[in-house]
């Protein structure tokens, strides 16, 4: 690492790294001790094992980006290491530990040195103390196929591969084959099941392994588009199926886009056109587009203003870059609703495994259908949407689907289908999930609502049977089991479903299927809001025009030029009460909140009642021409269904939000204006 | 349905009894609750969300001139959807869906057109009692609707002191 390299890097890059690699490598360390326990067992710790690759694979990220090879060859090599030992091809005696432990210090000492600009540590001999590591597991456990140690080379064309095919949107798959005399018999053997593995995608890698008593199995790493739904036919080959990596679940995670820095690249990392990015610096970005937006309609409006005939500027070329510069900001707000787009298939990938393992706790039979898995959607929709698609599937399995002999007394195929269908209808998204079980019998809905003690609609139908089921505390079930029956799932559903701006419905033909079908909104506008209260209404403020939050009480409140005002900082700070524009009475509390607002155009203090707290929303707008007003600019809602609305900071301290009219005893209107 | 029957939505309002086409009419809801939405017109109670959307509420009562009345139990919103657009119409109550005879609509009378004449298009009976078909065109024209107010533009508000 030389200087030179080290001085483009900017001081807030190397701050994150410090940073972060600290956590790392107090995270390897501290795996480290409890991998202590491990030494000399069949087989170390898997989670221990895991969450130090985890650590170390992060670590070698970050290191990378620095352009910090030492310690990335480092950790890589520790990597292939602990590889082996996850996979239980290696266990973890004395002398793997001391050799992880040198890594770890040797990681330390390397950040040191960066860290105070002194010349780096070697390490050379401790790559090689890892490679026998390797190289001893490998030759000592396999005697198959001269797999040997596997090289860096080989290594670096498996990483490129994986790389390669997450960025295409593949999903990686591990398909783990153990041959037996059986299988051999019924002419499944290890050819075979390469052929059939072609079919479905390409072949990054097959290893080789050695289980106990001698017996030996084969692991293919497929990377293809759709997941499978045939687990249960692979299976009866003697094929296990498995994601080879789960998609990250936490909300808010990093989503995989745009291109690699050239820098970046090392010997020791094969060159990726791939870069994690936190959903939230998106937001960022999508945020900072909407206000350029913003000033950009305020210069039209002041181009507006200007006299063509004054002749000091040329209105025409001015006119032609506003009308350039409205262009480009239209495409880089696509360009960055795109890059928020991920394949459904990261939610249908769980679903094969949810129904087999629900499968072999009952004697169902179920086949799934997967279909539209590259229909792509809002990477927030799809964090947000699993719980609820996992929860239809579950109840599509639970509720729907009849055992094979009640099938065949229907003279239905004893295999039920339960299908997943993902759909774009223009500007949204269409998922269903189906199942041809034996639907739902409106009568037992009503009946068992009514022992609830539930609300019953008037009338029957499939919109007032769906009412039902998502009331919160309902369910057909006096037992849970462990697929449903918990009463709050189709609950969470609805609402969800609803948060996010989409519709829920459901049909079914009792007797032969039942169809749940969410619509949602291919993309949304998501903004962190303040929700405040006053006089019963409830108002969201966007977090980003409030500067501060004040408590006030009315003896602070004074007139100023026939305003009402509170002494604010070295000045005094007008005040808007929420409640007056409504036209309500607010209530008297001896604290009120005071919310200061501020934008170009100057500030305000919002007086309002209460706080409800801090949320993100998703913003939706007013389309029809009767709401578009000044002084909102969206609505949302917090999961009630009742919309609430976004108040546009800019428009409060200019003053132009009035009241509602209301209306007087002989019920006309009488408008009236806020001041005053 | 014969092609000489039309289907109607009948609702009540200030004692006379309304028609609008079926095919226009989304669903209907009893009234549940609304947002307020400060700048809007006298006759706009707020908004109302109905499949995932924001819908404005239109208050027929107010948009017609009759006096304004206190929601009920029977209080009812009509959505109705015309050019892409959907409008929620609280009204005092929903009747009922009724196929009405085209020869038996005939255009409004002159003698008819009040206060909401210009809302009328055309005017039937059943069983006896006069059923005005309404325009929705006119109904929910933005000019139309913006125009006896907000000609009286607020003045911006300095707000610095």
């Amino acid at each position: 690492m030389s200087a030179e390299t080290t001085s483009v890097l900017s001081e807030e890059l190397l701050d994150d790294f410090f940073a972060e690699a600290d956590e790392h490598l107090l995270g390897i360390r501290q795996a480290l001790v409890q991998l202590e326990a491990s030494v000399g067992k069949a087989q170390a710790d898997p989670k221990i094992v895991e969450d130090l690759f985890r650590d170390l694979h992060s670590f070698k990220g970050i290191s990378a980006i620095v352009g910090l090879a030492p310690s990335e060859a480092v950790a890589h090599a520790t990597e292939d290491f602990l590889r082996l030992m996850r996979s239980g091809k290696a266990q973890l005696n004395a002398k793997g530990l001391e050799v992880l432990r040198a890594s770890s210090r040797k990681l330390e000492q390397i950040v040191a040195a960066f860290r105070l600009r002194k010349p780096l540590p070697g390490y050379e001999s401790l790559l090689a103390d890892l490679r026998a590591q390797c190289d001893s597991i490998s030759t000592s456990s396999l005697g198959l196929e001269p797999a040997g140690p596997q090289t860096d080379a080989f290594q670096t064309t498996l990483l490129t591969n994986v790389e390669d095919a997450r960025a295409r949107g593949l999903l990686l798959w591990k398909y783990t084959f153990s041959p037996s005399h059986e299988l051999n018999a019924q002419g499944v053997n290890f050819n075979v099941i390469r052929e059939q593995l072609l079919t479905i995608g390409e072949i990054l890698k097959s290893t080789p392994l050695v289980r106990g008593k001698g017996e030996i199995a084969f692991e293919f790493l497929v990377a293809a588009k759709e997941t499978p739904t045939d687990i249960v036919t692979w299976e009866a080959r003697g094929v296990t199926v498995q994601l080879a990596e789960e998609p990250e679940l936490k909300p808010g995670s990093s989503i995989e886009a745009l291109a690699f820095d050239e820098e970046a690249h090392s010997p020791f990392l094969a060159p990726s056109h791939v870069v994690r990015i936190d959903l939230k610096r998106l937001d960022d970005l999508m945020r900072i587009a909407g206000e350029m937006v913003i000033h950009r309609s305020r210069l039209d409006a002041q181009i507006a203003r200007l006299d063509p005939r004054s002749g000091r500027v040329d209105l025409r070329a001015v006119q032609e870059v506003n009308g350039g510069l409205a262009r480009s900001l239209r495409e880089l707000r696509e360009a960055i609703t795109r890059i928020r787009l991920v394949p459904v298939a990261e939610i249908f990938a769980r679903m094969p495994f949810v129904v087999r393992d629900l499968a072999r706790e009952t004697l169902k039979k179920v086949r799934l259908k997967l279909e539209g898995q590259d229909t792509a959607i809002d990477k927030y929709l799809i964090e947000r949407l699993k719980d609820p698609l996992l929860h239809l599937v579950r109840n599509a399995f639970s509720h729907g689907v009849e055992t094979p002999e009640e099938r065949a007394a229907a003279s239905k195929p004893e295999e039920a289908t339960i299908e997943l269908n993902a759909s774009t209808v223009g500007d949204s998204v269409m998922i269903l999930v189906r199942d041809d079980g034996k639907g739902i019998n409106p009568n037992a809905i009503f009946q068992q609502a009514k022992k609830l003690g539930l609300e019953i609609p008037a009338v029957v139908d499939s919109a007032s049977i769906l009412k039902i089921l998502c009331s919160s505390g309902f369910s057909t079930r006096d037992d849970a089991d462990r697929a449903a029956g918990r009463g709050v799932g189709m609950a969470v559903v609805y609402a969800t479903v609803r948060e996010l701006g989409g519709t829920l419905t459901m049909e079914s033909e009792e007797g032969r299927n039942t169809q749940f079908k969410l619509h949602l909104p291919l993309t949304l506008a998501i903004a962190e809001m303040l929700i405040v209260k006053s006089a019963g209404q409830t108002c969201a403020v966007p977090q980003s025009c409030v500067r501060e939050i004040l408590h006030t009480t009315d003896a602070q409140i004074q007139m100023v030029n026939g305003i009402e005002a509170v002494p604010y900082r070295s000045g005094v700070l007008p005040i808007v009460r929420l409640a007056d524009l409504f036209r309500l009475r607010s209530i008297a509390r001896p604290k009120m909140c005071l919310l200061a607002i501020t934008s170009e155009r100057g500030s305000v203090g919002l007086l309002a009642e209460e706080i409800l707290g801090q949320k993100e929303v998703v913003v939706r707008a007013l389309r029809d021409p009767l709401i578009q007003v000044p002084g909102i600019t969206g609505a949302t809602e917090l999961g009630d269904g009742k919309p609430v609305l976004i108040l546009d900071g800019a428009a409060l301290t200019a003053g132009i939000v009035r009241p509602v009219e209301l209306f007087d005893e002989s019920g006309r209107a009488s408008p009236l204006a806020m001041q005053n | 349905m014969s092609a000489n029957l039309e289907s109607y939505v009948l609702f009540e309002l200030a004692g006379s009894v309304y028609g609008l086409p079926s095919r226009g009419v989304q669903h209907i809801e009893m009234f549940e609750h609304v947002t307020l939405v400060p700048n809007a017109n006298p006759s706009i109670d707020g908004v109302v969300f109905s499949r995932g959307q924001v819908i404005p509420a239109l208050n027929l009562r107010v948009r017609f001139g009759f006096p304004r009345e206190k929601n009920t139990l029977r209080t009812r919103i009509i959505f109705v959807t015309i050019h892409d657009r959907t409008v929620g119409l609280i009204v005092d109550t929903a009747r009922e869906f009724r196929n009405l005879s085209r020869d038996a609509i005939r255009p409004i009378d002159e003698t008819l057109t009040g206060i909401n004449g210009k809302y009328l298009k055309a005017v039937t009976k059943v069983s006896e009692r006069l059923v005005l078909i309404l325009d929705l065109e006119a109904i929910l024209n933005v000019d139309e609707v913006q125009s006896p107010h907000s000609s009286q533009a607020i003045p911006a508000q300095n707000a610095t002191v």
